[in-house]
């Protein structure tokens, strides 16, 4: 296996300075929201990344894990719990939510995975806003003695364990099977591949995944007006943005992408307000369309590898001409 | 008695409602084995098309719906040549569908944001001087829209049919959702089939806009609810087949109407939902399976 | 009159054909034989127009296919019974026909009454699905629904695919009959090398992607070369 030491070095040193710096210098309460929030995307868009770019599912609903974790953590932790459990807890709360959407679904096309996750997001948002109609928030202690200090470096934490955990998996047997499975199911299917059991892992750990950026989140957010807005769509669609435009079945592909997220929407949103939300709906589109690849040049969203793809057409061809 | 006719009739409005829901979708993802997420959205722009036709001209809903389907067709135009198209470079199916799920998400992201920007959150519906009337019906009470719904439900899959049975654009159709290769290898323009198909399934979209902007309400945030119901309804049809969509319409519409006499009200959604992995689990080439083949 | 010229044709990244250069006269029965996979069908896909080829030239009556779509090539007068025949499998056999006819619609009614002369059977079970048909019903039907098209010059690959030789030998007289009685020019490919070279008066060989010989189909089917490679193994046809 090769090592690319320069990397592992530059590496080091911006993690280096990622912790360092804030210790050294008073960084400003904005910057250090904006990197916390950075952290909560680059974690959901990996989340996402494992599902979808390297397993080639494609997960409509995601938020639905990332939401549930947001409420079971934000209530362990006001019931007393301490974050560095409750966190785990919520996202262990999603990954039980992905077995028990995954089981049915996972078995069968495409499609009915995706309206089906689509479907659960949906119904959870509306679930919660009909139950949760007030205010949720933590007990006044909790917001004076906030900081974002221990959130920064939390997230932080929590950034480098799912980059870890991704690395991991992609270079595991279970990476190559998730590969095989996006590349050509079928063939995967017949050379001994278990199918469905890749699937349902990746799902199980892509949903862990959500849960920790879900959890982070309570504790950034502490309270919430809304607390149906933690089911919203836009979470889900942010996280596709990051790993399209990113590269997707790329280790820093949903870096790059949620660097680039966050760096528009303050541009955007700012002088746009609301439409900037349309203007991202059509730069996905283009990317999809146009740049598959993404900006580090990853996988082409289910496009089979080179030296496959040219068998694979011959096959298609004969298998298309056969069938009468 | 009464109970039951009641029960029957709300069935069988709401399910013709289901099935004009249906259509469109169906048609794109058996012709195209494309999936259109953003299907909802377009019903609910239907919807809104009508409205502010409504509200602004004081043209009566169901009068509109020429107009409201003309400018819906024309959407789909759109959608297939600016977005869909380009995926046809993908040679493998999977692909194309999972690409178009990515592609139409991104759609739907876009309107829904967009008629939200424009328009509103606020729910909207249309209110005519016989929105509350009803109709007599062996002693039940039938809603003048719900006929209206009905009867345009029936007209539409008819037209549907007729056009894909007795016009040569309907076979290409039929040839296309078959074997897009071999169609093409017998002289059919297939792009263009996709392209009409797709304006053609914008237009139906548009019809149950109006039909559900007329008998409910719309908001910019419903369009999913009834992307689910088409995709639940196109499968008890069975993918593929778009003429038994209105009768898988009615029958889901029928079941669901009949288990309120049994279960909550609320029960609704996840009994369909039931339904829904039943026939995929056990009839997964749709309910009408054996007819066709 | 078919013309190809330096033909280079790519499945994705892999080449498939190098430089094919044949060319069919009108009125003819050109085969190309060689073994599976040597490119017979991949040549006939890239004329029919499934396939765009990198490099090279398809020239029909001065007209260049290589670039146009595969309906526009029908309508040009170039039409392919595919391999596995690929019919309609649930609509009827009329239904398959009329689509045929897509580029000749004008004509339809008169090109269906000469179809039902070639194939009966057609005729007779023309309100039946294409699916439920036999081996050789559906290859009478293929051709059918190519000849709906008014096609010039009819491509056919691999009409033996699955037939019985009773069947095989049938569609042969049939292809047979269309070339002589309407001056129909054929191309075809075919895996039973005997029956192909028996059928035509041109022959190519083609092995790995590139035409190895050429002759008259007579000279062909007598070479010592042809016999060993092709009619040792030919014989199971």
């Amino acid at each position: 296996m090769e090592v690319n030491w320069k990397k592992c070095l530059l590496l080091a040193v911006l993690l280096g300075l990622l912790v360092v710096v804030p210790l050294a210098t008073d960084l400003g309460s904005n910057v250090m929201n904006v990197m916390v929030t950075l952290f909560i995307y680059i974690i959901l868009a990996q989340s996402w990344n494992l599902i979808g770019g390297y397993t080639g599912q494609i997960n409509l609903g995601i938020v639905a894990f990332f939401g549930i974790s947001t409420m079971v953590t934000h209530f362990l932790w006001k019931a007393g719990a301490p974050i560095y459990l409750a966190i785990p807890a919520g996202s262990l709360s999603s990954a039980v939510l992905a077995a028990l959407i995954g089981l049915p679904t996972l078995r069968l096309r495409g499609m009915y995975f995706a309206v089906g996750t689509l479907a659960l997001a949906q119904a959870a948002q509306t679930i919660v806003a009909n139950i949760f109609t007030r205010t949720v928030a933590m007990p006044g202690s909790f917001s004076t003695t906030y900081s974002l200090t221990p959130r920064y470096y939390l997230g932080l934490g929590l950034m480098v364990v799912t980059m870890i955990v991704v690395y991991a998996v992609t270079r595991s047997k279970m990476g190559l099977a998730m590969v095989a499975i996006r590349d050509d199911e079928l063939a995967a299917r017949v050379t001994g591949v278990r199918v469905f059991k890749y699937k349902v892992l990746a799902l199980l750990i892509s949903a862990a995944l959500a849960g920790l950026a879900g959890g982070l989140y309570a504790y950034v957010r502490l309270s919430f007006w809304q607390i149906s807005t933690v089911f919203s769509a836009a979470w889900t669609f942010d996280a596709l943005l990051s790993v399209v435009v990113g590269g997707a079945g790329t280790l820093f592909g949903p870096v790059i992408g949620s660097i680039f997220l966050i760096v528009l929407s303050e541009i955007f949103a700012n002088t746009m307000g609301q439409a900037h939300l349309i203007i991202f709906g059509f730069l996905f589109i283009l990317v999809v369309l146009f740049l598959p690849q993404g900006l580090i040049g990853g996988v082409d969203l289910f496009r089979p590898r080179m030296r496959g793809r040219a068998n694979r057409h011959k096959e298609e061809s004969a298998h298309q001409t056969m069938s009468s | 008695m009464h109970a039951l006719i009641q029960t029957l009739l709300i069935g069988i409005v709401v399910g013709a409602l289901y099935g004009v829901v249906a259509l469109g979708f169906g048609l794109i993802v058996g012709v195209m084995k494309f999936v259109n997420i953003a299907h909802g959205s377009f019903i609910i722009i239907g919807g809104y098309v009508a409205f502010w036709l409504f509200t602004l001209l004081d043209i009566d809903p169901y009068l509109s719906i020429p107009l409201v389907m003309c400018a819906m067709f024309v959407l789909g135009l759109l959608l297939y040549q600016l977005v869909l198209s380009p995926l046809l470079k993908y040679p493998r199916a999977e692909m194309r569908l999972d690409k178009s799920l990515l592609v139409t998400f991104g759609v739907t992201w876009i309107l829904d944001n967009a008629v939200t920007l424009l328009w509103t959150p606020d729910t909207r519906s249309i209110v005519t001087s016989y929105s509350g009337s009803t109709l007599d019906f062996f002693g039940a009470k039938l809603g003048v829209t719900g006929l209206a719904g009905l009867i345009l439900a029936v007209l539409v899959a008819l037209v549907m049919h007729l056009l894909l049975t007795r016009t040569y654009f309907g076979k290409h159709v039929r040839a296309a959702t078959e074997d897009a290769g071999a169609a093409a290898l017998s002289g059919v323009n297939v792009q263009r089939t996709y392209l009409v198909s797709c304006g053609i399934a914008a237009a139906m979209a548009g019809v149950a806009g109006v039909v559900i902007v007329s008998s409910y309400s719309i908001a910019p945030s419903g369009g999913l609810n009834w992307l689910l119901t088409a995709m639940v309804v196109m499968v008890l049809a069975g993918e593929g087949n778009v003429t038994y969509i209105l009768p898988a319409g009615l029958i889901l519409g029928i079941v669901q109407s009949i288990s309120t006499l049994f279960v909550s009200s609320s029960y609704q959604q996840p009994i369909a939902l039931i339904i829904f992995i039943l026939v995929l689990m056990f009839r997964p080439n749709g309910l009408f399976a054996r007819v066709g083949r | 009159m078919l013309e190809i010229s330096n033909l280079d044709v790519y499945y994705g990244d892999l080449q498939a054909l190098w430089g094919i250069s044949l060319s069919v006269e009108d009125g003819s029965v050109v085969t190309l034989v060689g073994s599976n996979g040597a490119g017979k069908s991949t040549l006939m896909q890239a004329i029919a127009g499934l396939l765009t080829p990198k490099a090279g030239s398809i020239t029909f009556d001065g007209l260049r296919l290589d670039r146009l779509p595969a309906h526009r090539i029908v309508k040009s007068g170039v039409c392919m019974v595919p391999e596995g025949r690929r019919l309609f499998p649930r609509m009827t056999i009329l239904e398959n026909l009329e689509v045929g006819a897509s580029t000749a619609r004008k004509a339809r009614q008169e090109t269906l009454g000469w179809v039902y002369e070639v194939f009966p059977i057609l005729e007779a079970r023309s309100r039946q699905q294409a699916g439920t048909l036999s081996g050789g019903e559906q290859q009478m039907l293929a051709i059918g629904r190519a000849l709906m098209s008014r096609p010039k010059l009819l491509l056919v690959d691999e009409m033996s695919l699955g037939l019985s030789p009773l069947a095989t030998q049938s569609i042969a007289q049939v292809i047979k009959g269309l070339n002589e009685s309407r001056r129909l020019t054929i191309l075809l490919v075919e895996q039973d090398v005997q029956l192909a070279l028996s059928l035509a008066n041109k022959g190519y060989v083609i092995e790995n992607g590139r035409i190895v010989g050429q002759g008259d189909a007579k000279d062909l089917l007598c070479s010592e070369e042809i016999k060993e490679a092709y009619l040792g193994m030919g014989k199971a046809g």
